[in-house]
């Protein structure tokens, strides 16, 4: 059937079978390989994609759910001649071995960044009432969605640290 | 220099950016077609007939081949002993691939795998270590044996005995990229394939078998892999080969990847064991000797298991100079998924049996267990070379002893032992000493929780046991721009063997490391290479490289020093520059002027580690070039009534030589150290008495996540070079920091130990809900 | 209608589809392929996702209602009365972030799995949910909705529109703990919720269930029986009254012993958390 994807800003027209997750879309009808499949099962967030600037499993959802929503992916951020502050952060602090989850980690790392902004809490945050800051072990927390096999945790961990420390997001 | 420099990846910012090509990305020509597996759904039995008439009539299926439809070898195995791409009379596992579909796209091909039906006379399954004893089902026709010394006086003798048992789990790879591969047809029925493999000769040889051809008719290339830890050292054989069968069949390209529940149902794991021990030591704990039964459970074919086994054996003795040791090894046939290379290959559960003996003893001796395992280590040996260490004579003249010859229980001497200084070092950086103590009075005043920590270390032989395999080459060719074109037979999988050998290539040159360009792995440009394993890809590789660049370097030496009227001995290679006389040229003139000039600006490069020989059925020789080292400090605090716990911090000092890239090695120390502490910790491998797999799905099989790593986490490198000449005395690191995970797991017996008397003898994996039963155990 | 996928914009026009055959709900999606193999969909799917009326909270006089396609981050971020603690906990367990942006509350109780996250806090909170077919609406307690595992008592033609709970529910203050190898990304190995409500030291209201120890989560009303009227104590809640009210599996995430002995230790932590 017909759907419309606008994906990093570009509507795309679509013919697709209603059973082709927004994963397969990108990867197998609009050439996005970008975007990985690591377990498509929802588990490993290597899929990881911005719907309406919230991140998801995009191997857990339907293309044909989501005409007219804005679909963001690690093609649209910046390029490898003109990275942007998380991927600058991301090479420097040596996040990443293999590299396969690395676009996953990165998107749903701006997600995260956003959300903490937001003041949405996380499972240790010691309030659900007030804002909750941005620990290092706050990070770790809020990205458990997103496996890494080689265990690169730790540079992850600190790529985003600096970017939380360059956006002024104050740790306690 | 660029070698030492904490560079990132080659590929860092493709990665970042999502432009890093994996197999599967590579886009397809049209008209690409795609492959599944029907598989077999019984552990064991007599294929008695294959019904595929509903696969064949499936939506998108274009064609269906079973074993008999199979055109030439129906074999992938990676051993001696054949291992059929398609079971014929027989199948050994459920998972084992019984047909191939080729269908118009992915989906098609696994939709209609599920529809054939297998008429299988089931046989008695034999699935665990216990199954296999009682049924003698083993490879190899008893056990190995290698020993020194008289182990059962030994311990008959000594002042105290002990034995136990240790259940070791296996372990799923988890490579985050599936298996893939690609093959492309081309004219006069070569083929181009795209695997995601470590080792593309070993895909090239498989594929030319299947098809018929020569070995010069398939090229394969390796861009790089989603992680590989060993899984991708034989498992992608099925794979490969198949696509190429397909593209043969169609003439169309053929793709084919595992989806993430098909992977782990059919590829094998790390091997799980079963080790008995009994060990005699005196009051002190210092072992007399130790007597090791090592069972490993291979499951239904021979793949690596031999190797794998074997290198469990020469790693029983860890860091230990035990006077008397035997290890006695039976490799064990199960129907099961073929246990294959994982990350230490055999290595870490032999490891994982002295520790636990020494664990054992501290325990039974009343000590502190990193006192024990001091009292046991090797002797460190003083440099010898002259010139690079320390001084001789005088006051500080050396004791006899220490250059009396220590060996293995292997007969190998043990000449580059620097464990007891590493492990000094270390106890003052992780305050080992007041923290051991702070640890044992919290445990005194909290009942619900228990702390525990545990020092252990890792001393790792570094070659491939079968030696013939202990060899590289590399192609390099310096273009008239001046650029660098370079290539070896090693595969990048994220250990960044890719940045470390374009540094070594750029330091030859004295140029800096973009200059270099770093290309795929490709079996038509260099030949023979062996599996990207054993730790030993930029040793190998790094080498086969530098003796290219210097070839290429001299003939350069040589023209400018003519010119010049200078001694080519003289030339220096700095800066970008070329260093002849008083003059400085800039390195892109020298490369243009060689040019015209007719000079070879083109070399190949060889290497092949020396000094290595090993005799696998004597247990006798030397395996290893030397041993690479490391050691680590957990903390871990247990709930004792739930069982779960969390790694609270963990210290390590790693010895890799001179490294050749810190940011990396540092990256691999780690990521080692994670996955290792998973292995033995949340990692759980579970079948079902049918033999199903019933853990493979990552919902149910636990890998560590970003929340998982301790939270204080501080790992060094030991700066000390490489005693043997390595490329640039730098030592290998792969696998040898997975083993530092073993102090998770001990230091969990050590809070366990706390809880009561009794000896804790937890299993492997350490699930929370084995700690909460040897709590229970230690109380009782 | 014979088209494989419809997303209409009202609950109208869904109940119309449904009521002409049978048909796949989806919303999150997150437990759709996880349920159906291998993503083999037959049939028809139906996606309530863009229907308004269906996600939200509202918080009135009567209780609260929860409309079914409300997400697990919509919950977690609400402003809810204490007694919700325990559900807005959960909400931050289910999965992990990028799950939680997606699965829905209707959808964790119609996967009807014995580990679904929602349902223990949901049965403390005396949680009823509602039904709707194109003729009419009806009402279940949430007990008798999940009648096994994946298993409910929905019926053909019919959607859950929302989950109530009633204003005497919310009362109290909840808690929610959780156990498991790894806490995210993993369907846990036991889970336990509590409601609690103290007038001047003494327990009025105690609501405690168990999930991921049976076939479905269950109150563990003995117990309950047990802590009303007196100070609250953990130390009254005995291995044995709750292993009584479970029948725990053994399956690959651990044996029954080991669950049925860690509930009794996390419903005492919870009991004793509460509070704090």
């Amino acid at each position: 059937m017909d759907v419309t994807l606008s994906i990093n800003g570009t509507d795309h027209r679509l013919d697709l079978d209603p059973r082709v997750t927004v994963l397969d879309a990108l990867r197998h009808h609009l050439g996005l390989t970008g975007t990985k499949k690591g377990c498509d099962h929802g588990q490993c967030g290597a899929c990881t994609v911005l719907l309406n600037g919230r991140r998801v499993n995009s191997c857990l959802t339907l293309a044909v759910m989501h005409d007219g929503d804005e679909i963001t992916t690690i093609e649209s951020l910046g390029s490898p001649d003109a990275l942007n502050p998380l991927q600058d952060a991301f090479v420097r602090n040596d996040g990443f071995q293999c590299g396969y989850c690395t676009p996953g980690q990165i998107m749903s790392a701006t997600a995260m960044l956003q959300e903490a902004e937001d003041g949405w809490p996380s499972y240790i945050s010691r309030s659900l009432e007030t804002d909750p800051d941005l620990t290092d072990e706050e990070i770790a927390e809020r990205m458990s969605g997103n496996l890494c096999r080689c265990s690169a945790y730790p540079r992850i961990r600190q790529a985003i640290a600096e970017v939380r420390d360059a956006r002024g997001m104050a740790a306690e | 220099m660029s070698v030492a420099k904490p560079l990132p990846h080659d590929a860092a910012p493709l990665h970042v950016t999502g432009q890093a090509r994996y197999v599967d990305d590579i886009p397809l020509p049209k008209g690409a077609l795609h492959l599944a597996f029907g598989m077999s759904e019984e552990a064991h039995g007599r294929l008695l007939a294959l019904d595929l008439e509903a696969v064949k009539t499936a939506p998108g299926v274009v064609a269906v081949l079973a074993a008999g439809d199979l055109p030439f070898a129906n074999d992938v195995s990676p051993s001696p002993s054949p291992e059929p791409l398609l079971a014929t009379d027989t199948v050994e596992y459920i998972g084992q691939p019984l047909f191939l579909v080729i269908a118009e796209s992915h989906l098609a091909a696994r939709r209609a795998a599920r529809l054939g039906l297998a008429e299988i006379a089931p046989l008695p399954a034999i699935l665990t270590i216990d199954d296999a004893i009682a049924a003698d089902s083993r490879f190899e026709d008893g056990p190995r044996l290698y020993q020194k010394g008289d182990a059962a006086r030994a311990i008959a003798e000594a002042e105290r005995r002990l034995e136990g048992s240790l259940e070791i789990g296996g372990q799923e790879h988890f490579y985050l990229e599936g298996q893939a591969a690609v093959a492309l047809p081309q004219e006069g029925g070569d083929m181009v394939v795209h695997s995601s493999t470590q080792h593309p000769t070993e895909i090239q040889h498989k594929v030319a078998e299947a098809i018929g051809r020569h070995m010069n008719s398939v090229r394969v290339e390796v861009r790089r892999m989603g992680g590989g830890f060993g899984g991708k050292e034989s498992q992608g054989n099925a794979l490969a080969v198949s696509c190429a069968i397909g593209a043969r069949l169609t003439g169309l390209p053929c793709s084919m990847r595992y989806d993430r529940d098909d992977d782990m149902t059919i590829t094998g794991k790390r091997h799980d064991f079963r080790i008995d021990y009994r060990v005699g030591f005196d009051g002190k704990g210092r072992i007399a000797g130790v007597e090791f039964v090592q069972f490993c459970r291979c499951g239904w074919s021979m793949d690596l298991s031999l190797p794998v086994a074997d290198r469990a054996m020469l790693h029983a003795d860890n860091a230990y100079d035990i006077p008397h040791m035997r290890v006695e090894s039976h490799r064990l046939k199960t129907n099961t998924q073929s246990a294959t290379a994982f990350r230490g290959f055999g290595g870490p559960q032999g490891m994982l049996g002295i520790e636990r003996v020494l664990d054992h003893v501290a325990h039974s001796v009343g000590r502190d267990p990193a006192e024990v395992r001091t009292l046991n280590f090797y002797r460190d040996v003083a440099v010898r070379s002259a010139g690079s260490g320390k001084r001789f004579g005088g006051a500080h003249s050396p004791i006899r002893a220490e250059f009396e010859t220590q060996t293995t229980h292997y007969g190998m001497p043990v000449e580059d032992f620097i464990l007891n200084g590493m492990v000094e070092r270390l106890r003052e950086t992780s305050d080992y000493s007041s923290r051991k103590a702070a640890i044992s009075k919290w445990n005194a005043s909290n009942a619900l929780l228990k702390k525990g920590i545990s020092l252990t270390p890792v001393k790792f032989g570094i070659s491939f046991t079968l030696t013939h395999l202990n060899q590289a080459g590399a192609l390099v060719h310096v273009y008239q721009d001046s650029s660098i074109h370079l290539n070896h037979g090693g595969t990048e999988m994220g250990q960044g063997l890719f940045q470390k050998v374009a540094q070594v290539a750029a330091s030859r040159f004295g140029v800096g490391p973009e200059r270099v360009k770093i290309t795929a792995t490709d079996t038509g440009k260099v030949p023979n290479t062996s599996a990207t394993a054993a730790s030993s890809g930029s040793d190998l590789n790094g080498m086969a490289v530098q003796v290219a660049c210097d070839a290429i370097r001299d003939r350069l030496a040589v023209f400018v020093a003519e010119r010049a009227q200078a001694d080519p001995g003289s030339v220096r290679f700095e800066d970008n520059e070329v260093h002849v006389g008083s003059e400085r040229i800039p390195f892109e003139k020298v490369v243009l002027d060689a040019y015209q000039a007719r000079v070879s600006l083109s070399s190949t490069g060889f290497y092949a580690t020396p000094k290595v020989q090993w005799d696998r059925i004597k247990g006798q020789g030397r395996p290893f070039f030397y041993f690479a080292y490391g050691a680590a400090v957990s903390e871990v605090v247990i709930d004792t009534l739930t069982g779960e716990y969390r790694i609270l911090r963990t210290d390590i000092l790693h010895d890799c030589g001179t490294s050749l890239n810190p940011a990396i090695d540092i990256g691999q120390i780690e990521g080692g150290y994670v996955q290792g502490a998973g292995w033995l910790t949340t990692e759980e491998l579970v079948w079902d008495d049918k033999g199903r797999l019933r853990t493979h799905a990552p919902s149910t099989y636990k890998i560590p996540a970003c929340s998982d790593r301790p939270e204080v986490f501080n790992a060094a490198l030991w700066d000390g070079a490489n005693r043997e000449e390595t490329v640039y005395r730098s030592k290998a690191v792969g696998e040898p920091p997975l083993m530092l995970g073993i102090s998770a797991f001990l230091a969990l017996s050590d809070a366990v130990a706390s809880c009561g008397s009794g000896y804790p003898a937890l299993r492997a994996p350490a699930t929370p809900e084995a700690v909460l039963a040897a709590v229970r155990r230690v109380q009782a | 209608m014979t088209e494989a996928y419809l997303r209409p914009d009202t609950l109208d026009e869904a109940l119309a589809v449904l009521a002409d055959g049978e048909t796949r709900i989806a919303a999150g999606c997150t437990d759709l392929f996880a349920a159906t193999a291998r993503k083999i969909l037959p049939g028809r799917t139906l996606d309530i996702s863009r229907i308004p009326t269906l996600r939200g909270i509202l918080h009135d006089d009567s209780g609260l209602t929860i409309g079914a396609t409300t997400t697990w981050t919509d919950i977690a971020t609400a402003e809810l009365p204490p007694a919700c603690r325990g559900l807005q906990l959960a909400a931050r367990e289910v999965g992990g972030p990028q799950i939680q942006n997606r699965g829905t509350i209707a959808g964790n109780l119609c996967n009807a799995s014995p580990a679904a996250d929602g349902v223990p806090p949901l049965l403390t909170l005396d949680a009823q949910v509602v039904l709707r077919t194109k003729d009419g609406e009806r009402s279940l307690p949430l007990d008798q909705f999940l009648t096994g595992p994946r298993r409910t008592a929905r019926e053909a033609g019919e959607i859950v529109v929302a989950i109530r709970v009633p204003a005497e529910a919310l009362e109290g203050a909840g808690h929610f703990l959780k156990l498991g190898a790894r806490r995210h990304l993993v369907i846990s190995i036991a889970m336990v919720a509590v409601r609690v409500s103290l007038v001047e030291g003494i327990v009025q209201q105690a609501a405690v269930a168990v999930g991921a120890c049976g076939p479905v989560a269950v109150r563990l009303t003995q117990l309950e029986k047990a802590l009303v009227g007196q100070p609250l104590d953990p130390h009254l809640v005995t291995d044995d009254l709750v292993a009584q009210a479970l029948s725990p599996i053994d399956d690959v995430r651990a044996d029954a012993p080991y669950r049925a002995h860690a509930s009794a230790e996390l419903v005492r932590r919870a009991l004793a958390q509460v509070t704090a």
